[in-house]
Formats: structure tokens, sequence, C-alpha cells
């Protein structure tokens, strides 16, 4: 037997390739004995790679019986094996949780003899947590394709959120590359996943895309054939797709209890295959169009392998494409952008030198200069430099009174890339013309400077973006502070 | 015009506010401790008075707003040397202005206020996820359980009490003290329900079982967890000043 030491240096290991750390999106103060969740997302350390750390991201196993081509616990490799016992990680989640180290749980894991096998001693993990520890704290649950939907809904009935990852963005490269991973054996969980968030009536979508629209509508299922080639998907029913039915629904199930309150992710290899960033992007888009994803996360292949498939051990890891495959998904979810607008036919690739937002502005130059005080929320969003938060408040004071070029700053607009692309109060600020090439350069300059100090995911654009005030939502939505002050007094300040 | 002096408190502060309004006009507001008089004003000391403190309060929340009268108090909790001038503008712009003013964000004695605020939260937020508790013997285990948590925190601005609902809520099963070393105080909770007293670390209990154990495993994860081919320190620390490592298990 393994010492939970050596289990725990193996399985986070195995673990530490998956990206998404981010523990936000379900507010939940204490209703048990310990734990809460904080809307706005907590990050507890972060790791000598400049990465957040909020959740303690395990593997429950890695033994692995599948042999996916990119994957460091594929059955052929040889690395060393363990699998945590349910009592065991529970207990261990819960005393980290105690010491404040951990935000929660983010649990994935190898297919250790089936993945029904695999996904029950899962179930039994987070249902100790929940049930026996009374564990509020976050929960983030990896689905193994091929999972039965019976456990599956168990699970979702247990975690804030849950994952099944897309792994790479065509089916070609899915068959090629882990061959024992079936689409349909993906689609199904996401779509069960889907169905039961829209019975309850509890899908949240993706940032703003969804805007004036029905999230409850149907989307496209074809992203996952190369494009061009249209190939039916029936109806997608999810009977369709597994050849199997949906689990019953069951009788009587208490009003409280909740679906994955915090939704489904998925996550995307990038650069182990040969997909251009335009397939990637249509590709998370129809993710987010079709399952109601809350976010698509991508992650720089690492060679890992010697795997004549793969790019060889050699190779970096695209980390500035990845970076810019993010910037890309914000566009998609706050912004406004469709993937067609982002990249077309003519320039499948994102310049990896450029924000994907000021590379979209150089090409639709002829829509700029666009006046501060007159364009429409929409389209003040579509100015490099002009973020959520400032394009509300521009729109808020513009009300009051005209802005002038040097209010910019205050409101919050990085004036430095903005002024290159609007007028205010009729003036043009960027210099002696508006000319694309002039611009560009201008702009590597500075991009030169900012990408030395890049974060490497994107959770902290995440804090950027924000408006300060949902920001620190749990600091607003706190019982107030002074009322606090007076009942609750304050012995000494000594 | 004269400068009024006050003992530290918010409801001090509040009460140099209300003579601002009924008796002489301020030319500023200053910590007693702090003060350096100056020659261009005299000075006054100001005794703190609940009843008057409590209408300034009161009409803050009324006649601006109750999110302005939390900002006003969480910028008060910051240790910006200017906090409380800062503060009486922009009360007195409130109240001509009403609730509207926090949306003033390019006049200057909105912003002032805003970025200190702005400062007050990223380290609430930052400390929220930084503090590191340690699993103490309880001297007195009769009282729920036979450990204690404990946590040292060094923050910039005097941040204790708006995190303390955060842990209270979160650690309801746990008591816990954290104790903000800067200040000398701590907070104490148990089942929920807090209160912040003076407070030295000199006789503290010592380790729970399981805690080497588990210090060590947390220092082995974070180890693991960190990809070797995008190791990045200047990133590490922009996120995490080097300033508060110091109370950090996994540098420790
Ligand atoms: S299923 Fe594939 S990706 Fe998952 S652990 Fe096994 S080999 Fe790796």
């Amino acid at each position: 037997m393994e010492s939970t030491l050596e289990k725990l240096k193996i399985l986070a290991d195995g673990a530490k390739y998956d990206v998404s750390c981010s523990s936000s999106g379900v507010g939940r103060r204490n209703t048990g004995k310990i734990g809460s969740s904080a809307a706005a997302g907590i990050c507890h350390s972060w790791s000598a790679d400049g990465r957040c750390i909020s959740l303690l991201k395990i593997l429950f196993t890695n033994k692995c019986v599948y042999d996916c081509e990119y994957c460091v616990n594929r059955r052929t490799a040889d690395v060393a094996r363990a699998s945590f016992e349910p009592k065991e990680l529970a207990r261990l989640t819960i005393e980290f949780y105690r010491r404040n180290y951990i935000e929660g749980l983010f649990l994935s894991s190898a297919v250790e003899v089936s993945p029904d096998y695999t996904a029950e001693r899962i179930m039994s993990c987070i249902r100790l947590l929940r049930n026996e520890y009374g564990f509020g704290g976050y929960i983030h649950a990896k689905i193994i394709p091929g999972v039965s939907p019976e456990i599956l809904h168990q699970i979702g009935l247990l975690a804030d959120r849950l994952s099944v990852n897309i792994e790479l963005p065509t089916k070609e490269s899915l068959n090629l590359l882990a061959p024992q991973k079936k689409p349909k054996n993906i689609f199904a969980p996401m779509k069960q996943i889907t169905q039961t968030l829209t019975e309850r009536k509890q899908l949240k979508g993706a940032g703003t895309m969804f805007k004036n629209q029905d999230i409850y509508s149907a989307g496209n299922l074809s992203y996952l054939e190369p494009e061009g080639e249209n190939i039916s998907t029936g109806d997608g029913s999810l009977v369709d797709l597994t050849g199997r039915p949906l689990a019953a629904p069951e009788k009587g199930r208490s009003r409280k209890e909740r679906f994955a309150p915090a939704g489904q992710t998925t996550q995307m290899i990038i650069g182990a295959s040969p997909e251009s960033d335009r397939q990637i992007v249509k590709t998370s888009e129809n993710l987010y169009r079709t399952f109601k994803m809350k976010r698509v996360y991508f992650s720089a292949y690492i060679p890992v392998s010697n795997s004549p498939l793969l790019p060889t051990p050699f190779t970096a890891p695209p980390l500035a494409r990845e970076h810019r495959l993010y910037q890309a998904d914000w566009l998609l979810r706050f912004y406004g952008f469709t993937a067609d607008e982002i990249l077309d036919e003519k320039t499948p690739f994102l310049d990896l030198e450029l924000d994907p937002k000021i590379s979209w502005a150089l090409r639709n130059i002829d829509k700029f200069p666009m006046e501060i005080n007159k364009v429409s929320l929409d389209e003040l969003l579509r100015i490099p430099g002009v973020g959520t938060t400032s394009a509300l408040r521009i729109v808020r004071q513009r009300r009051l009174s005209a802005i002038q070029f040097d209010d910019l700053k205050k409101i919050g607009v990085v004036v430095k890339r903005a002024r290159y692309f609007i007028t205010c109060c009729g003036k043009y600020c960027g210099g002696p013309d508006i000319a694309p090439d002039y611009i560009k350069n201008e702009m590597l300059a500075a991009e030169c400077i900012r990408n030395r100090l890049l974060p490497i995911d994107d959770n902290v654009q995440l804090s950027m973006f924000n408006p300060v005030a949902n920001q620190w939502g749990t600091v607003a939505n706190r019982p107030d502070p002074i009322r606090n002050l007076h009942g609750q007094r304050t012995v000494s300040h000594g | 015009m004269v400068d009024y002096l006050y003992d530290g408190t918010f409801e001090g502060f509040l009460t140099c506010v209300y003579y601002h309004y009924y008796g002489e006009k301020a030319s500023g507001i200053y910590r007693k401790e702090d003060y350096q008089a100056s020659l261009l004003s005299g000075c006054r000391s100001i005794v703190t008075e609940e009843k008057k403190a409590s209408r300034v309060y009161e009409a803050i929340e009324k006649k601006i707003s109750g999110e302005d009268l939390r900002r006003i108090y969480r910028v008060f909790l910051s240790s910006d040397e200017e906090k409380e001038n800062k503060l009486l503008r922009y009360i007195r712009l409130g109240f001509q202005e009403g609730s509207g003013i926090s949306l003033l964000h390019s006049n200057p004695i909105v912003f002032e206020v805003q970025r200190c605020e702005y400062k007050v939260n990223i380290e609430t937020h930052r400390i929220k996820g930084l503090a590191r508790f340690t699993a103490l013997r309880n001297s007195s285990p009769r009282e729920n359980g036979n450990e204690i948590l404990y946590c040292s925190i060094e923050p910039d601005h005097d941040i204790l009490e708006i995190i303390a609902n955060h842990f209270a809520d979160r650690l309801k099963n746990d008591p816990f003290i954290i104790h903000d070393k800067t200040r000398n105080k701590a907070v104490f909770a148990q089942g929920g329900s807090w209160y912040i007293s003076g407070f030295t670390d000199k006789d503290l209990p010592l380790f729970g079982e399981g805690e080497r154990e588990y210090r060590d495993l947390w220092k082995k994860y974070f180890d693991t967890i960190a990809i070797r081919e995008r190791i990045n320190p200047s990133c590490q620390k922009r996120f995490m000043p080097v300033r508060y490592w110091k109370n950090l298990t996994e540098f420790r």
C-alpha cells in the first residue's frame, strides 16, 4: 500500500495539465457543517508556473485501461500508478479545506477497470464529502465518456460543475489519437447534462453570448465533422446518440436538490492535432451553442510521448497560441463576436502577435473611428481597449454629459489602444491618419512589453473584465459590515 | 475652519462629520495619534458621540445610499493616510448628488475614493484565499472538538472584520482565531458568531495531531502541480505579492 503522500504526488502529477481551475459560478452560504462557495471564485495560491490554485485538482486513479496517444497516463506509458480510496480522498479534501488551502475539489480520473467502475468510486467519494462531512465547498467532477446515465445523474446531484472533455477539435483527430473514446460517448453525457439543466430551468450560458436569444433553443451538432461536409446527426436526441434511453426521471425529487448548479464545461487540447484556429474557434462556438457550456477550456499540448502521430517530444507547448485562443474565446462570450468574424477562410489562424480584437479591428478599419458619444453598446464593445466594464460606464456617463478624451482613462478604457479607433466629440487622437499598418506597428511595440507579463491562463482576465461591483460581489453582498460593528461589538482595537 | 481630531474609530470619524455640518467647517479630519499640528488652521479634539455618529450614519444611508455607506466604511478600513479627508469630500459631494454619486467615475473625488475601496477589496479578496489555518490543540477540549484553527495575517488594510464573516460562515464547525499581527488583534469565532479583541501570539498551544502531515501533503501538492515547462516566477509573484509569502504554509 502506498502512503497518501505518494498517491498525492502521482495523482496530482497526472492531473496538472488540466486547465480549468476556476471555482466561480456558484454562490452558496454554508448550510451544512463546513464550507461555502464564493460566486466570484477565490484563488488560494499560485504555483510556480503562475497558475492559480483554487481547487485540489487531482485524479482519482491513473490506472488507465485506455490508450490515448497524447496522455501521460495511457495504458502503455511507463509511469507510477496509484488509486485513492474514496474515504482517503474525502478526508484529504476536508483537511485541506479546513486549513483554507483550497476552495474545493476538482476530481478527474483515468479509466480504471471500466467507466462505471471508476465513476462509482468517484461518486462514493463525493457523497462522503457532501453527506458525511456536510461539505458545502466547490466540487467539479469530470465525467468519463461511456459512463451510465444513472451514475452521471447521481454525480450531478452532488457536484457543482460537471465536465466531459471534448479532447480534440474534430472527429478525425479523436479517432486517430483517442480510439477508445467514441464521439457519441462524449456527446451523450454532455447532452444529458444540458437536458437535465434545461428540464430544471437551471441553464446558464456562457457570458453574454446568449443575449437576446433563447438559451433553450437547440444548437447544431455538425461541428465534429470536417468543415464543409455537413453530415446529418438525426434529430440529435440522446437516444439517437447513445442507442440507450435516458435515465428515467425520478419521482418526488426534493425541490432543494440541484443538479450541477455551476453548469458544464469542457476542454480541448491544442496543438496535438493539425486543426486550424478557425476550426477550433468554430468548434467551441458550437459547443457553447449546442450544450450551453459555461466554458470551453484550451490546453496547450505538452509532448509526453514518442508517438509518430504527435508532435515530437522537443516541440515547445504552443502557449502563445493557447493565449490568443482564450482571447478569441472572450470575444465570443462577452463581446458579441461570432467565430466567422474572428477568423474567416482567408485567415484561418490567429495572429500570434496581436490580440484578436485588434486584428479584427484592423481588418475592418472602415468601421472606425467610432464616436464614443454616439455608437451603441454593442459597437463600443468592438473597440480595442474598451472592455465590458468601461463600455457600460461610457453608456451611463454620456447620458449625463459628453465624454471627453481625458475622461477615458478614468473610465477604465485602455487609451493607448483605443485612441486609434475612436473619436471623442468628433476629435481623433490616434495620430496623423487612420492607417492599419501604422496602427499595427504601434500596437506591436506595446504588445511586446505586455507579453512578457502575460498570465498563462485567463483567470485573471476574468477578474479584470468583471465590473468592479460584481467582482467583489461577496464583499458587497455580505451583511452590512457596519451593522456588525454595532451589533457584534469590536471589543478593543488595542 | 478647523482640523478635527478623533480617536480612530468609525463612530469618531462620523462625529467629526457631524461637527463639520453643525459646528465649524472642517479643514481636515485626522487621527489624534497621527496628527502633526499645522500652522494654518487650529485643531479641535472631538469626543466620540454615538448619537451624533448615528445621525450621520443614517443620513448617508438615506440621502446617498446603503451601498455608499458600505463603501465609505470599507474605505475607512484602508490604510490610506488621507482617507478621512477623501471620505469627507465624498460625503459632501454625496449629499449633493445623492445615490448617483458612484457613477461619476471621472470626478476626482469619486475616483480617489473608489481607488481606495478597490485596494481594500482586492486585499480582502486576496486574504480570503491566502489565509492559512493551522490546527492547534484545543486547551479546553470540552468546547467543540479537540482542535482550534489558528491563522495569522499581516494585511495592509484593517480588513479583519470583513473576512471574519466569510470564515465564520465557512468554518462553522471549527472554532478559529484569525490574528492580525500588524494590529495586535484577532477575530475569535465559534459556531458562526465572532468577536474581535486584542491579541498576541505568546502562548499558542501545540500543533494538533496530523497538522505536520497535512502541511507536508499540501507542500507536496503545491510543488507537484506546477508544470515545469511553464515555470514563470514573475507571474507567480505578480498575483501573489512576496510580502504575503511569510504566512503561507507552502513556503514555510
Ligand atoms: S482515458 Fe485517455 S486521456 Fe484519460 S487517463 Fe486514460 S489514456 Fe489518459
